[in-house]
């Protein structure tokens, strides 16, 4: 008889399984009728016959068992049964079997989103890129903040530096495309090194790669296109490929469409390559560089690429002092450049928030199936006595928790895929790429975390054990099962839920108070809820000529000036609270050269500018109309900037002038002083020195127009926006909102530290709330569960003449004793962690009293919230009754 | 009293049980409980339900076959019967038993002689 043979019979009975145990059923009773035949024959009386075959033949229950194991695949058979089983229990018990569920899967599906959220900011990099952790990132510095990468000094890296495979240039700069043939788009493009793609690792979708000779001088003009500028605006025409498009009146052919998905360096619609025109060969920055990329040589740590960049540019500094010097390099990898210096700290520390809420929620489960088992005390400890065997009754428990495990992880998978579409959606950035798919990492990293959740609903296997050794039915069950261990255990885990939910709040209490910080901040702005204000583009083929922007503009002041309800109006070339890059500058009458370490923001503004957003001028005139490029430069400064270059002197008459790589501009003679408003300060906390000139004697192609209004806003808006298309058609209106709006915290402003506040400010609340709750959920399953465990001793309590105020002291200070032990080793905890928050931070300490006083506070509100229910359970306890139970 | 009697060897039954079919000839579960039961002079008193533990397996190797049938007080009972390889396998079964007991018998015999 083969063992194969053997393993197939088993297998069948497996699925003759019910026959099979009908069939054994008949043999016992069979062998009972004759052996009670038997010894009746003997001289047996029925009674003892019947009694002795029973004896002499065992457990019933026990050789079924048995014979089961011996003739099936034992293991397997008793899964399917216990699976069975397991669901009709869960079934059974409703309230527990969707309040684990609910629990698991909102602390599962969370954890994943972040860690897919982490993934994504921290190691996969830009989407569809080859070995992404191999690629770095290189831009140059001037000590003011003026970056980003000069093409001369990139060409030198490319044949000097060793450690990379290869590099690629890539700048950036604002273009019309006319691709349809009706109306032109104002669009960036990036100009880059042909050997970008290649370098990435991303071949285009359709068409064909860059090749060098696109980049040679004389080429023709070549365009690769983004997926979605082809889907959006070309309608994804299938004979793209080969087609021309007008760039800047350019008719340039399109080679090709990169793939779906695929963004790099920022979410932009055109690659061109780079152009070597005189201005981008000229050393020391240019507004066009943005970025280089490169790839490591298998090896080459990042730290040493780094070394070796800043070897090539302290030569470049003593060749070019005139324009390298102070120029610092900077190599970054992927999650540096997305996500800040800190990214990891942060995300790992989100990380680790989202593992607190998954705990808690496995602590809940944990305490909820010991409560659930000591409910079931009778029906496990029957069984035992019937002859099942304690490892059946464990294997029972483990199908349990898995059966819970796996309904949670697939009710958290749709939670994930929910919650990272809106995640996307609410934090999507032009300046941010990120790669939030979701795929088979993602889904190992859910099942490994359902796996160790089951673990957690593991819980009664001990209590199981101990009834084992304990003995069956011995006894009072209730007084069995009720011991000090279970009750100490239960109320350490929710002192433990409670500290990590006292960790998480003052977390989310010092992110919140920094972002509430920076939003509300002081700008210098009066109403900004009154001031509309919007961006006007106007296209580089009809408005070339400065006089014809001025033109545009005098129509547009004239054209808003007669919409009632606008006081008045004027234009500028920022916001108030953005900033603009700083240049150099030199004050006449200073001795030596200008300090190139030195800068400030340069921001263009119409007369009235302080006049619409309310900050009169402090001293001086404000611009005319007869400020035109036609007369003497003039400028005005504000009140820091004149403290700071002329302190205790009058800065009217004073004379500066910018020095805009390197080629200084006109004098500017002084003629106002205007107070401070918020500029260029990402976290605005500082006020910083500024230097205004005049619209009229440099008339910009993109700027925002402002208007105080008296009326409400909406019927306002909708009539300027009118207007505005009556005016010129192709001129673009975005961004139309009230000032106040645009004060609203957006991360493309932010500088890389504070960046993420606002998504960690949004995160973190969500965490604290969710751990409140969970904690709370438990906190009153315990308490609730003590007070019925304690039914007959609260009645005899009550019998001897204790009041229920008695009653409720006696069950709030069992609940609330773990609560106060956990909110004081929270709080300790709370004082830690913070700490690795510190860099987030704007103007409140990690320690921050308010926060560190008001989350216990929270937390014991909640927590006597928990208590409440089951103590008026408590107090309604009639004592008749109570005595009266079993 | 259980401390009097003898504790059943792992697979031991297994043997009686073939052996019992072997040479009684089919028999239902309870007369080869109890044959077990007299041939060993009440040495050996089974829980009675083991025995089909041992029947199931014995069937599995294709040692035993079974039918239901109906026993001499025509009560409906499962007569178990010695297959052709039940029968040689309870032929090796014995000798190799035969001699792991002159073996144990030596062995502990083996202090007691003079």
């Amino acid at each position: 008889m083969s063992a194969l043979k053997r393993a197939w019979r088993r297998l069948l009975s497996l699925f003759n399984g019910h026959n099979l145990d009908r069939d054994f059923d008949e043999e016992a009773n069979s062998h009972i009728d004759l052996a009670i035949e038997d010894y009746v024959q003997h001289g047996m009386p029925l009674s003892e016959a019947t009694r002795l075959a029973h004896l002499r033949f065992g457990s019933i229950a026990a050789s079924k068992d048995t014979h089961r194991d011996s003739r099936g695949l034992p293991w397997l058979e008793g899964f399917s049964f216990d699976l069975k089983h397991a669901l009709r229990g869960l079934r059974r018990d409703r309230s527990f079997t969707l309040s684990a569920i609910t629990m698991l899967a909102l602390a599962i599906g969370l954890n994943v989103t972040v860690f897919t959220i982490m993934d994504a900011m921290l190691f996969r990099g830009f989407p569809l890129v080859q070995r992404n952790d191999r690629l770095v990132y290189l831009q140059e510095r001037y000590p003011s903040g003026v970056c980003c990468i000069s093409y001369a000094d990139f060409e030198d890296w490319r044949t000097q530096a060793q450690s990379f495979e290869g590099l690629s240039y890539v700048g950036s700069a604002s273009i019309s495309v006319n691709a349809a043939g009706s109306r032109s788009i104002d669009t960036t493009a990036f100009h880059v090194s042909t050997n970008v793609f290649g370098l990435l690792g991303v071949p285009p979708l359709i068409g064909r790669d860059f090749t060098p000779a696109d980049e040679a001088s004389g080429a023709a003009p070549v365009v690769i296109l983004n997926y979605r500028f082809w889907e959006r605006q070309l309608g994804k025409r299938a004979d793209i490929v080969g087609s021309a498009v007008h760039i800047n009146g350019v008719p340039t052919t399109v080679i090709g469409v990169m793939p779906e998905r695929f963004d790099f360096p920022t979410r932009q619609d055109i690659w061109m390559p780079v152009v070597h025109s005189s201005e981008v060969q000229q050393r020391g920055l240019t507004r066009r560089g943005f970025i280089a990329v490169g790839r490591l040589r298998d090896g080459v740590r990042p730290e040493e690429a780094r070394a070796e960049i800043e070897a090539i540019n302290r030569r470049l500094e003593s060749d070019h002092p005139a324009t390298n010097r102070g120029l610092v390099p900077t190599v970054v990898r992927y999650e540096q450049l997305s996500s800040g210096p800190d990214a990891r700290v942060i995300w790992g520390s989100l990380w680790v928030g989202a593992w607190f809420v998954l705990l808690i929620a496995c602590a809940n489960v944990a305490n909820l199936s010991l409560v659930r088992t000591i409910g079931r005390w009778r029906e496990f400890s029957t069984r035992i006595a019937l002859g099942a065997g304690q490892a059946r009754m464990m294997r029972q428990v483990f199908v349990e928790s898995l059966t819970l495990a796996s309904i949670a992880g697939g009710i958290a998978w749709w939670v994930t895929t929910w919650s990272l579409h809106r995640w996307e959606t609410v934090t999507e950035s032009r300046f941010q790429v990120l790669d939030y798919a979701v795929d088979s990492r993602t889904l190992a990293y859910l099942l490994a975390i359902s796996a160790a959740a089951a673990l957690c609903s593991l819980a009664p296997i001990g209590r199981i054990l101990q009834l084992g050794a304990g003995g069956a039915l011995k006894g009072d069950a209730r007084g069995v099962t009720h011991t000090l261990r279970t009750r100490h255990l239960s109320a350490g885990l929710v002192a433990g839920q409670m500290a990590l939910a006292i960790v998480l709040l003052s977390g989310a209490g010092v992110l919140m108070r920094s972002f509430l910080e920076i939003v509300s901040a002081e700008t210098g702005v009066r109403d900004p809820e009154n001031v509309l204000a919007g961006s006007i583009r106007l296209p580089s083929d009809r408005y070339g000529y400065p006089s014809a922007r001025t033109q545009y503009f005098d129509r547009l002041a004239e054209q808003l000036r007669t919409i009632p309800g606008i006081e008045a109006t004027s234009l500028s070339s920022h916001l108030p609270i953005y900033g603009t890059n700083a240049l150099t500058f030199e004050v006449e009458g200073r001795p030596g050269p200008p300090d190139r370490s030195e800068a400030v923001q340069f921001f263009t503004v119409d007369s009235g500018y302080f006049r619409v957003i309310g900050a009169p001028l402090i001293a001086g005139r404000d611009f005319s109309a007869d400020d035109r490029a036609s007369t003497q430069r003039v400028a005005i400064v504000n009140d820091s900037f004149a403290a700071k270059y002329w302190p205790g002197e009058t800065p009217i008459g004073k004379r500066l002038r910018s020095i805009n790589r390197n080629e200084p501009g006109d004098w500017r003679t002084v003629v106002g002083v205007a107070p401070d408003i918020m500029q260029g300060d990402a976290i605005r906390q500082t006020f910083k020195p500024l230097v205004y000139v005049p619209f009229r004697q440099q008339p910009l192609q993109v700027a925002f127009f402002l208007a105080r209004v008296s009326v409400p806003m909406d019927s306002v808006a909708q009539e300027v926006r009118t207007r505005i298309e009556a005016i010129d058609g192709v001129v673009s209106l975005e961004s139309l909102q009230t000032l106040k709006d645009s004060a609203a915290f957006d991360r493309d402003y932010m500088d890389p530290e504070h960046s993420e506040l606002g998504k960690h400010a949004t995160v973190a609340p969500v965490f604290a709330v969710i751990a409140l709750l969970l904690s709370a959920i438990g906190l009153s399953a315990v308490v609730a569960h003590s007070v019925s465990q304690r039914t007959k001793e609260i009645g005899v309590r009550m019998a001897i003449g204790a009041a229920s105020r008695d009653v409720r002291r006696m069950v709030f200070r069992e609940g609330m004793v773990p609560v106060a032990v956990g909110a004081i080793a929270g709080l300790a905890a709370a004082l830690a962690v913070n700490r690795v928050l510190q860099s987030q931070l704007v103007g409140v300490s990690p320690y921050d009293p308010l926060t560190m006083t008001s989350a216990p506070a929270i937390l014991f509100a909640v927590a006597l919230l928990a208590c409440q229910i089951p103590t008026r359970r408590a107090t309604r306890i009639d004592p008749v009754l109570a005595l009266r139970q079993d | 009293m259980t401390d009097t009697k003898l504790d059943l060897l792992q697979g031991t039954l297994d043997i009686m049980v073939l052996q019992t079919l072997d040479v009684l000839g089919p028999q239902h579960g309870y007369g080869i409980a109890r044959r077990i039961e007299q041939l060993s002079g009440n040495e050996i008193l089974l829980n009675q339900g083991t025995i089909y533990a041992s029947l199931v397996r014995l069937q599995q190797r294709g040692w035993i076959a079974a039918k239901w049938g109906v026993s001499e007080s025509n009560r409906k009972a499962k007569f178990y019967s010695i297959t052709k390889a039940g029968k040689s396998r309870i032929k090796k079964d014995r000798t190799q038993w035969e001699r792991v007991a002159a073996v144990m018998a030596r062995v502990l015999s083996l202090g007691t002689q003079p």
